[in-house]
């Protein structure tokens, strides 16, 4: 009520000083991050050859991880993702190889993301148990599927040509797989962001219970989450397998922690800690920007794993000091 | 000057405190005296400076100037535990609690467990200890349970027994009864005059202005963080109270009934569910229908089902509209909405907000597609101005319609709840406990906005543990008891005692008829 601002000075600035933290901090780590490798690697890091490189490195993650987002901002998680990339590459990579066609391929291999997610989602929501749970078992149960499969081993002969179009050919300058990426960031923060179907998520990650008595469908609205996320891993696993030219039965294993990671990342950049696109895509190029930084510097790759998580606690950390005043 | 009538040294003594946050001072120079076998009152609007006043004493948080002396030396309170070594103890409406332990081990917690022989925990001397400190309370609850199963009014004595375990002398409590039935706190109140004979002080803290006036000794009021007049309980009336608290007269509480309609809106015809048993009435255009009964009786039951949150087991709700009766069974809050029904729920923190949400959001949930181009692009600018405009209907007091809801006053939450309804085409409004911690201020905005709605001729089921408050607004009185249909009484005629009567089952209609 009262002004008085000679008594709340100092407190004031610390108070702007946390706000800051709280808001930048993770994007200001990011880009003193790129700053580090550039005076360390001058003419390396920031050469147009490996921003480049970096795009494409982090292309598939950002999939993931963006529709990873959607499933977070219900309040649940998904563990199957990287299981399911892999199982949706072995069969895009199956299907081509016994000649049913480039779309029919992709289709189907999409369609089991979207299966894969309808059924994490009605055990979630309409059987009650935990995203945890659940998804833990469908990720064991998805991996089983793809080395089953395959027998363990990597699928690469007799895969057309016309398949390199989704992670190694280009569209002028920009590579497909970066385009993808970017169609899929755009799509998801419009519905996320500008769509009712968005708000109600968001709703619901709030407070279930409330979402619920408020006349939501919340049931419907999570087991949605979980097909958006089956979908993106999917998409992605395609990408993957393009990429790679093969088919391996965990190569889209990695996916998994990393996406959530990227969408933690994110969190703390917004004073709710809910997540959002934008967040988890500065997220994504966080993780991506030091793993390609660290490779320059012939960091030894095991250590980087170290580095990784020590940098996921401390954003984490930091934020949640900053946001406590 | 009332000072004499007590022991000459107080036991907690407030001396020209003052605590001020980032643009607002909210402890205003304090001066205040507890006293040993003391109970006294603390009044004021939410926001009047009692919370902080107590984390002052508690040592959550230190004061800007001015002292705290303890039994008249001045108290270096820097933490919790410096005010559990002066024999400070707080009781708050959230209880501080172990739920998976037992009332013993709660009762007991921090002090070093009774070991044995061989160095195990002395399981049965730490129950007779505890049923020690239990039977000087008079109280008598099963020590082996968790206490999260224990009813509210016996966890809140665990934790009155674990204060006095703490050889504390003065107890704050905070809202001790928010969550009680009538029954619990009788009995909580018959502890607290047998803590009192001990010479413990209480500094006793409600919003139910009858609970000061039953129990408390001397009333303190605050507002805008300063204390506006310390009194002995015996010299006040209510309406001085809600006077000082609000720092305006007061006109009547409950605004002027507008006379019901003879047009039924809503009847239910032998509705049963898990809870509730052959519930049948009819509400009409314009009319409140009070609810009440116990802790249990089925009230909250009672609208869930009516909302198609509870399943119905047997029985019909049809529902009048324009001349035409319709059979409906909604199952889901979802339906209910869209045939007209709302639910302002019990637990507004938990089931009625997103409280991370801006309060627009909240305004527009439900309806959110009547407010989006083309039912599913969001139209922010469309959101702002309904809930402008419904917000200045209900006097909600916010920074702005993108301030989260979690950050509003208990009253504003409730007025964003009720907000929401208005949204859409209410018809039928089911209040449940509308005014549960929410000041006095905002308590007569509800009223007014009660009383505007029925003037339109929606209908209102309202659920209230203030017998007080329903008998204020409501036409008709339904009482259940046990999930029971014992009366439906008219409100304007019956007593508060006729009305226990008929909840405790002393009375029954027959008895009256006859």
């Amino acid at each position: 009520m009262q002004a008085d601002n000679s008594v709340s000075t100092t407190a004031g600035l610390r108070q702007g000083a946390n706000r800051w933290l709280r808001v930048y901090g993770t994007f200001a780590g990011f880009v003193a991050m790129i700053v580090i490798f550039s005076l360390l690697r001058p003419g390396v890091f920031l050469s147009p050859n490996n921003l480049r490189n970096i795009t494409e490195q982090v292309a598939i993650l950002a999939i993931v991880a963006t529709t990873m987002t959607v499933v977070m901002v219900v309040g649940d998680f998904d563990l199957s993702v990287g299981a399911l990339a892999s199982l949706s590459g072995v069969v895009v990579a199956d299907m081509l190889i016994r000649g049913v066609g480039l779309w029919p391929g992709v289709v189907i291999a999409l369609l089991i993301g979207a299966v894969a997610g309808l059924f994490n989602g009605l055990l979630v929501a309409y059987f009650g148990l935990s995203a945890f749970v659940a998804t833990l078992a469908t990720m064991t149960a998805f991996r089983g599927f793809s080395l089953f499969y395959t027998n363990g081993s990597t699928l690469f002969s007799g895969i057309p040509e016309s398949f390199k179009i989704f992670g190694q050919s280009f569209t002028g300058p920009v590579p497909n797989s970066v385009l993808i990426m970017l169609a899929v960031l755009v799509v998801t923060w419009f519905v996320l962001e500008q769509t009712t179907l968005g708000r109600r998520l968001y709703a619901i990650g709030g407070n279930a219970q409330a979402s619920y008595l408020a006349g939501l469908n919340v049931r419907a609205l999570r087991l949605t989450a979980f097909i958006i996320s089956g979908l993106g891993a999917a998409l992605a696993g395609i990408v993957l397998t393009s990429r790679l030219f093969s088919a391996h039965p965990t190569a889209g294993e990695p996916l998994m922690l990393n996406s959530i990671a990227a969408v933690f990342l994110g969190m703390t950049m917004f004073r709710e800690g809910e997540p959002h696109v934008l967040g988890t895509f500065v997220g994504v190029l966080l993780l991506g920007v030091m793993s390609n930084g660290l490779n320059i510097l012939q960091v030894n790759s095991y250590l980087q794993l170290v580095l990784t998580g020590v940098i996921i606690l401390l954003a984490v950390l930091l934020s949640g000091l900053a946001r406590r005043e | 000057m009332t000072a004499s009538a007590f022991a000459p040294t107080p036991l907690v003594s407030f001396q020209h405190v003052s605590k001020r946050y980032p643009g607002v001072l909210a402890v205003d120079d304090v001066s205040l005296d507890l006293f040993a076998g003391e109970v006294h009152g603390l009044v004021g609007e939410n926001g009047a400076g009692k919370s902080t006043l107590i984390k002052l004493l508690a040592g959550a948080t230190p004061r800007d100037s001015g002292d705290i002396l303890v039994r008249g030396r001045p108290a270096a309170l820097h933490h919790v535990r410096d005010a559990t070594r002066l024999g400070l103890a707080f009781i708050h409406q959230e209880l501080n609690l172990v739920p998976y332990f037992d009332a013993a081990e709660n009762i007991f917690l921090g002090h070093a467990y009774p070991r044995r022989a061989w160095g195990g925990i002395g399981w049965r001397t730490l129950r007779e200890r505890a049923q020690q400190v239990l039977d000087q309370l008079g109280a008598d609850l099963p020590l082996n349970l968790p206490v999260s199963r224990l009813a509210p009014g016996q966890q809140t004595l665990v934790s009155i027994a674990r204060a006095l375990a703490a050889n504390a002398d003065l107890l704050v409590m905070d809202e001790p009864t928010a969550s009680l039935t009538n029954q619990e706190i009788d009995h909580l109140f018959a502890v607290i005059r047998t803590l009192q004979q001990r010479g413990v002080g209480v500094l006793y803290i409600s919003h139910r202005l009858a609970e000061i006036f039953a129990i408390t000794q001397r009333i303190t009021v605050m507002r805008n963080g300063r204390i506006v007049t310390t009194q002995p309980t015996a010299r006040a009336t209510e309406r001085d109270l809600v006077q000082w608290m609000t720092g305006r007269a007061v006109d009547a509480l409950y605004p002027p009934r507008s006379p019901a309609t003879t047009t039924p809106l809503l009847t239910v015809n032998r509705l049963s569910g898990a809870y509730c048993r052959d519930i049948s009435f009819t509400l009409h255009a314009g009319e409140v229908l009070g609810v009440a009964g116990l802790i249990g009786a089925g009230r909250s039951e009672l609208l869930r089902m009516l909302f198609g949150a509870a399943p119905v087991t047997d029985g019909e709700i049809v529902l009048h509209s324009a001349g035409a009766a319709q059979s409906i069974h909604p199952r889901s809050p979802a339906e209910a909405y869209r045939l007209g029904l709302a639910l302002a729920p019990e637990e507004r923190r938990t089931q009625g907000l997103v409280l991370t949400r801006p309060i627009y959001e909240n305004t527009t949930l439900t309806f959110l597609r009547n407010f989006a181009r083309g039912g599913w692009l969001v139209d922010r600018r469309r959101e702002i101005d309904v809930t402008v405009t419904l917000g200045e209907r209900l006097s909600l007091r916010s920074r702005s319609p993108q301030q989260p809801v979690g950050q509003l006053s208990g009253g504003n939450q409730q007025k964003v709840v009720f907000a929401r309804a208005l949204a859409g085409a209410v018809k039928v409004l089911l209040l449940d406990e509308p005014t549960r911690g929410v000041d006095i201020g905002a308590k007569q905005d509800i009223y007014r906005i009660i009383g505007d709605l029925t003037a339109q001729g929606v209908g209102v089921i309202l659920v209230s543990s203030e017998l007080p408050e329903v008998l204020g607004l409501a036409h008709r009185l339904l009482v259940l008891r046990e999930g029971r249909q014992v009366a439906m009484l008219d409100a304007s005629s019956v007593s508060e005692e006729d009305v226990l009567g008929y909840c405790f089952g002393l009375m029954n209609e027959a008895m009256e008829r006859g």
